[in-house]
């Protein structure tokens, strides 16, 4: 069976429709598109074709194959290590010029590649005629036309990929420029001694880039070809003028234009197409950021009007279900967790599907259609202010909805110092969760301003934040260079797909967490220690907050979930009239704390995988920190409000 | 920051204005990440519009937009046409 399994790649930039190629070739479901930036996680699946076995891999979508980010990193040692029978190269056709610079440097790795000319239709429309023969002849690998939204030439791709198999033949070669060429040339004879999995010619251009890693790596081999490497490199600067690095990739840069001159022709009266005419609105120094203001105002609208609706709709379907559990297994100790974790589980699908659920259906939707880009420019000034770029806004607008998945789309940033800021920040962010608490309490028994304004204050928190942490943290802060896409007419089945990865990676993070903790509390509780951590905890709540007692176990319990604070006050109380227990500078200061305090467990799990227990747990404990001296202030100058 | 001499940078062109890039000030890394784009010395480039404030710029090379923060956009000097 092994010996007839196939091992193929896709790898291609973002936006080439690379994802969409690898659903339907495998059919499997899986999330695709840069900005959740789901890609970097490996997308496997398998293909059954002419009785063949074909193993697929989807790369993350990148510009160049350097280490620059980490991204680049994964897809580069697949390649190499792992030894794919072929790399499928999928490009944006409409854009061949600056695809064929990533092709060029594929062709590096000297493994076999297929260019899959994608979105071929819309290269047609826009009176591109690209010249495959010549294309092919030129960089010596098959290329074949497709537009994988249909279907189009996909087997065909397939078919060149079983040709190839058994044929072993030179990879070609494309040369740069004479003094590149001896420079690669007189470091390749030395490599080709040592033992490395890479390539030697490709070794050679990353010794003359000062890829770091190359460089330690044969570094510990044979310091003699670095320095050689050091000496060539500066003997190109003191041609060229300029770094090594920049000549390589400026040298790529021209070869790619040159054969996209020999093979391209475009139509000359190009007349403005609909993407330019769209975003003379959608960009615009006015109009931009109101068509922006509407398009978000009524996704939070959509997303909050049908997330009550239906968790109104879960809470009268599970009321008894309590009552007849306690009937039925009892109220032992056993049973009581037991319990615990049936409600974490129907917790999380109250969270899942009235709220995380419509929100990723509209915001896939918004990224198919081409608009987060948009989004991106229009916010990039005020995301600097806060040493992040714009594509951080993303992540801001996702954390509105529920932190988790905010958190998981920082990984768009290109530096881990960008990553981790904007992780931070969307933690901050009010998720769905606590705009609960806000508009159920302070919005229904202070007033709505009030809750209006306690965003406002979200928004400062954050702002300022930013402002800290990206002074705090060193590095330079990564400009914005982002391609603008054109708009294109979403699929629903591609959103309906992406939403289904979103949701199962959600419940795979979270679901654990949330049912171990939840069963964690609730041992606490029936074991009758809560009442002892609140008056534990009084001098905070009572004291310093002015709070009543009760906050304490709410705000443990809030870790779980955040709107358990107002669920579990509820059921203290027994009643939702909450304004006869609390007071509106109560309401408040607890919806401040709640706002900031600790990120609730999904969260904290997320923050954990992606950085480590270490730094998860020194963002908890300053924000538990920052929340109680916060809310404890604003505490203190409601007294001259009320 | 914004005229560098007798320099003129992609931030000083009107929208709607073209120019041949001739050279990125510092920064080998987004000189370089530039280069992956297709943004070398030589490129003809189209100013498309510039966002509010000092926000980023939005150009065309090659057919294809690409979006620039403002400061790295300042740091490229382009041959006006």
């Amino acid at each position: 069976m092994s010996s007839n399994k196939i091992n193929i790649v896709l790898a291609g930039q973002g936006n080439s429709g690379k994802s969409v190629f690898f659903n339907f070739l495998t059919g499997l479901h899986q999330h695709i598109g840069n900005w959740a930036g789901k890609t970097i996680e490996k997308c496997e699946g398998t293909l059954f074709y002419k009785e063949q076995t074909i193993d697929v891999t989807d790369l993350p979508g990148i510009y160049s194959l350097t280490t620059s980010s980490e991204e680049e990193v994964i897809s580069r040692e697949y390649i190499i290590h792992q030894k794919p029978d072929c790399v499928i190269n999928v490009v944006d056709s409409t854009n061949l010029e600056r695809s064929l610079i990533f092709t060029l440097q594929l062709l590096e790795f000297q493994c076999p590649v297929i260019l899959a000319l994608n979105m071929f239709d819309l290269s047609k429309k826009k009176r591109i005629t690209i010249d495959i023969n010549k294309l092919r002849h030129i960089l010596g690998i098959p290329v074949v036309p497709t537009v994988a939204s249909r279907g189009y030439g996909i087997t065909r791709v397939i078919d060149k990929v079983l040709e190839m198999q058994g044929e072993r033949k030179e990879y070609p070669v494309q040369r740069y420029g004479k003094e590149i060429e001896d420079a690669i040339h007189k470091l390749t004879l030395k490599i080709s001694g040592l033992e490395t999995p890479y390539p030697g010619r490709w070794i050679a251009i990353k010794l003359l880039e000062k890829d770091p890693d190359i460089v330690d790596l044969i570094r510990s081999k044979d310091e003699a070809i670095t320095e050689e490497a050091w000496k060539l490199g500066e003997h190109l600067e003191d041609i060229h003028g300029h770094d090594a690095a920049l000549v390589i990739a400026d040298e790529r840069s021209h070869l790619a234009s040159r054969i996209a001159r020999e093979t391209v022709k475009l139509s000359h009266h190009q007349k403005s197409t609909l993407t330019d005419r769209m975003d003379a609105v959608a960009t615009h120094k006015v109009y931009g950021y109101l068509v922006m203001i509407a398009i978000l105002g009524g996704m939070f609208l959509t997303v909050f009007g049908f997330g009550n609706w239906l968790s109104g709709i879960f809470d009268s379907l599970f009321t008894g279900w309590h009552a007849s559990w306690k009937e039925n297994v009892g109220e032992s100790f056993i049973a009581g967790l037991g319990w615990a974790g049936i409600e974490s589980v129907l917790a999380l699908i109250q969270i899942a599907l009235p709220y995380i659920l419509p929100f990723y259906i509209i915001l896939y939707f918004l990224e198919n259609w081409g608009y987060m880009s948009r989004i991106s420019f229009l916010m990039d000034h005020f995301m600097h202010r806060m040493g992040i770029h714009g594509k951080g806004c993303i992540s801001f607008i996702i954390g509105f909805g529920c932190n988790v998945p905010g958190c998981l789309s920082c990984r768009i940033m290109e530096s881990k110092r960008e990553r981790f800021i904007t992780t931070v920040l969307v933690t901050l962010v009010p998720c769905s969760a606590v705009s609960v608490i806000v508009f159920g309490l302070v919005g229904k028994y202070v007033g709505l301003w009030w809750a209006a304004g306690l965003y406002l204050l979200a928004a400062v928190v954050v702002f300022t934040v930013g402002k800290i942490l990206s002074r705090l943290m060193i590095g330079e802060p990564v400009e914005l260079i982002m391609p603008m896409p054109d708009y294109k007419a979403p699929r629903l089945k591609t959103i309906l797909r992406q939403t289904w990865g979103a949701l199962e990676e959600f419940v795979y993070i979270a679901a654990p967490v949330v049912i171990i903790s939840g069963v964690l509390i609730q041992a606490i509780n029936l074991a009758g220690w809560m009442q002892a951590i609140s008056s534990f905890l009084k001098p905070v709540t009572v004291n310093w907050l002015g709070l009543p007692a009760v906050t304490g176990i709410l705000l443990i319990f809030g870790i779980l979930r955040k709107e358990l604070i107002l669920v579990m006050l509820a059921a203290y109380l027994g009643t939702t009239h909450f304004a006869g227990a609390l007071t509106a500078q109560q309401m408040i200061t607890l919806a401040v704390v709640s706002i900031f305090y600790v990120p609730c467990v999904a969260t904290i799990s997320v923050l954990w995988k992606e950085y480590g227990w270490k730094k998860a747990l020194l963002i908890c404990i300053i924000e538990i920190l920052f929340a109680i001296l916060l809310a404890g202030l604003v505490s203190r100058a409601l007294n001259f409000v009320f | 920051m914004v005229q560098q001499g007798d320099q003129f940078c992609l931030t000083d062109m009107k929208e709607g204005q073209t120019g041949v890039m001739r050279s990125v000030l510092g920064g080998k890394m987004a000189a370089k990440r530039l280069a992956d784009m297709g943004l070398t010395a030589g490129t003809e480039i189209k100013m498309i519009r510039k966002a509010l404030f000092k926000g980023p710029v939005q150009i065309e090379l090659c057919g294809a937009r690409l979006v620039l923060g403002r400061g790295l956009a300042s740091r490229i000097i382009v041959d006006p046409k």
